[in-house]
């Protein structure tokens, strides 16, 4: 957690950037409560749109949780870049 | 036993296998939350006790070789029990090196998985004399193992402090719900509880966020910019015992063996206790991490496995932690199965053994096999497609749809209220592990408070 201070050197003249770490990774706030939503609503309306029958909901609800990560997925950004580098040894 | 009975064994354990490796990749997967549906749809579908039962040792081994990759490449952690290995995780990560540490996570599981199975099997075997008297005292065993953790920790007398309050906050909600009729008098809210506490550190990370002194003062960033060495391919059958210098293959093995003997205890407290033990006098950062992650996979898969056979073949009533969650279909699923008629009572030792080496056999040749082969394609194919927003948000609304099939609307809040309580105590030093067993413990603690 505190070992970030590598990668972080760009921080210093980007104060005004929008982005913020959250568990260990940068995140947007707006994309957040973005994702947040879709994620949220995709499980819940399949939990209660499902049949009443026993574990129907939570299979409805899990299927919703991964439609919600799908779309989540595509129309947000990661906020990463991804570097190779050939190891020495 | 004849022949088809093992092609069924074969094929549920490979169903098994396939399943949660794709499902162990999801981070936030909680165990109890993925596994215990499931195996609850197969046995009330009417899949032969048997099967089920390879069926089950074939989900976990999966689960807990594949939810090493979120927390290697993501620091989230893909259950419960990979949460104490973050930390080490991260070490790695930020030195460009997940992919290791997805090989040696998985390496570990192996290790903790091939003593376990065998050596669980014979505890049980010498426990089934004592199997009635232990069950009568499995409240004081949860409150004594709490109690046991706490002195454990660094932060020793919070931690000891923190156990009546925290059983207080469990309790008091139970009660409420019951008080209100949010859910019916014989049932206890346990799943999404056992959930709120998991997630606690970023429940109140995210509502810090709401806080606009806190939210300004936070260090803002671009991107995270993450450099990945290159790795040799991995030629041929991986093989543990090479990806693992001798030294985690000892120290894997060892906490295994503690992990299979613990098994009445947290899993994930007794993997933060072994892990830091195990690790802590090493001073390079990059070895002791991986020490530590090797020896706590080992520790969990052990944990899990003997959490589940120990119980079912020499006691018959769910006390563990594992049998309490993930394998709770195993001993009541009603009406299939109840406390007196189980897998405890329908299979013979010899089911157990064969049940168990096929399911444990089948999920590592597939999975260990395709975690430590493809570590780095995973984690480059993360990395670019899938943002953390996306995670972070699978993982919020997992627990509150788990909470509201729990007990309704209240329980959304009454979650959130446990994870707000349960991070700040995180932070504060109070591990998982003592957190998870003033839950189990809870309503005995309760009650001899009351005098």
């Amino acid at each position: 957690m505190r070992e970030n201070k590598t990668l972080n050197k760009d921080s210093d003249h980007l104060e005004q950037a929008n982005n913020i770490e959250v568990w260990e990774d940068v995140v947007n706030i707006k994309d957040l409560l973005l994702s947040m939503l879709i994620c949220t609503g995709s499980a819940m309306g399949g939990y209660l749109l499902a049949p009443d029958d026993p574990q129907k909901p939570l299979l409805y609800g899990l299927a919703g949780v991964v439609i919600g990560f799908l779309i989540s997925s595509m129309i947000i950004k990661p906020k990463r870049t991804l570097r190779f580098e050939d190891e020495e040894k | 036993m004849d022949l088809s009975l093992i092609m069924e064994l074969i094929a549920v354990s490979i169903f098994g296998a396939v399943l949660y490796t794709i499902i162990g990749i999801a981070p936030g997967t909680d165990e109890t939350a993925v596994l215990m549906p499931v195996t609850l749809i197969l046995v009330l579908s009417g899949m032969q006790p048997i099967s089920v039962l390879a069926f089950f040792i074939s989900a976990i081994v999966a689960k807990k070789l594949t939810d090493s990759i979120p927390v290697a490449i993501a620091g989230i952690p893909g259950g419960v029990l990979s949460a104490p290995m973050v930390e080490h995780a991260m070490v790695l990560k930020n030195q460009g090196m997940p992919d290791v540490s997805i090989r040696k996570m998985a390496s570990g599981s192996v290790i903790g998985t091939i003593i376990a199975v065998p050596l669980s099997l014979l505890l049980a075997n010498l426990l089934i004399p004592f199997g009635d008297t232990i069950s009568q005292y499995s409240n004081q065993i949860f409150f004594t193992g709490a109690v046991f953790l706490a002195l454990m920790t660094k932060n020793r007398w919070l931690s000891l402090l923190s156990i009546v309050p925290f059983a207080l906050l469990i309790q008091g909600l139970r009660h409420l719900y019951w008080g209100i009729g949010a859910v019916p008098e014989d049932t206890t809210v346990f799943t999404s509880f056992f959930l709120g506490i998991t997630v606690g550190p970023i429940i109140l990370k995210l509502l810090e966020l709401l806080n606009n002194d806190i939210r300004k003062n936070l260090p803002r960033r671009t991107t995270n910019d993450i450099v990945l060495k290159r790795q040799k391919k991995v030629k041929g059958f991986p093989n543990p015992f090479k990806i693992l210098d001798k030294k985690e293959t000892g120290s894997s093995a060892l906490a295994s063996v503690l992990g299979v003997f613990t098994f009445f205890m947290s899993p994930a407290g007794m993997t933060i206790f072994l892990g830091e033990v195990i690790s802590s006098r090493i001073k390079d950062p990059i070895k002791r991490a991986t020490r530590a992650i090797s020896s706590m996979d080992g520790v969990t898969n052990a944990a899990y496995i003997s959490g589940i056979l120990i119980p079912l073949i020499a006691i018959g009533v769910p006390l563990s932690p594992t049998a309490l969650g993930p394998g709770m279909a195993l001993f009541n699923a009603p009406p299939v199965f109840s406390e007196d008629h189980n897998l405890h009572h329908l299979l013979s030792m010899s089911d157990f053994v064969v049940a168990t080496v096929i399911g444990a056999a089948i999920a590592i040749s597939i999975t260990y096999f395709v975690t430590v082969k493809y570590a780095q394609q995973i984690c480059t194919f993360v990395f670019k497609y899938i943002p953390h927003e996306a995670l972070l948000g699978v993982f919020l609304a997992l627990v509150i749809m788990l909470a509201y099939m729990d007990a309704g609307l209240i329980n959304i809040g009454g979650v959130i209220l446990i994870g707000l309580v349960a991070g700040i105590l995180h932070r504060w030093g109070v591990n998982y592990g003592v957190q998870f067993m003033v839950l189990y413990a809870a309503p005995w603690i309760v009650s001899n408070l009351v005098l």
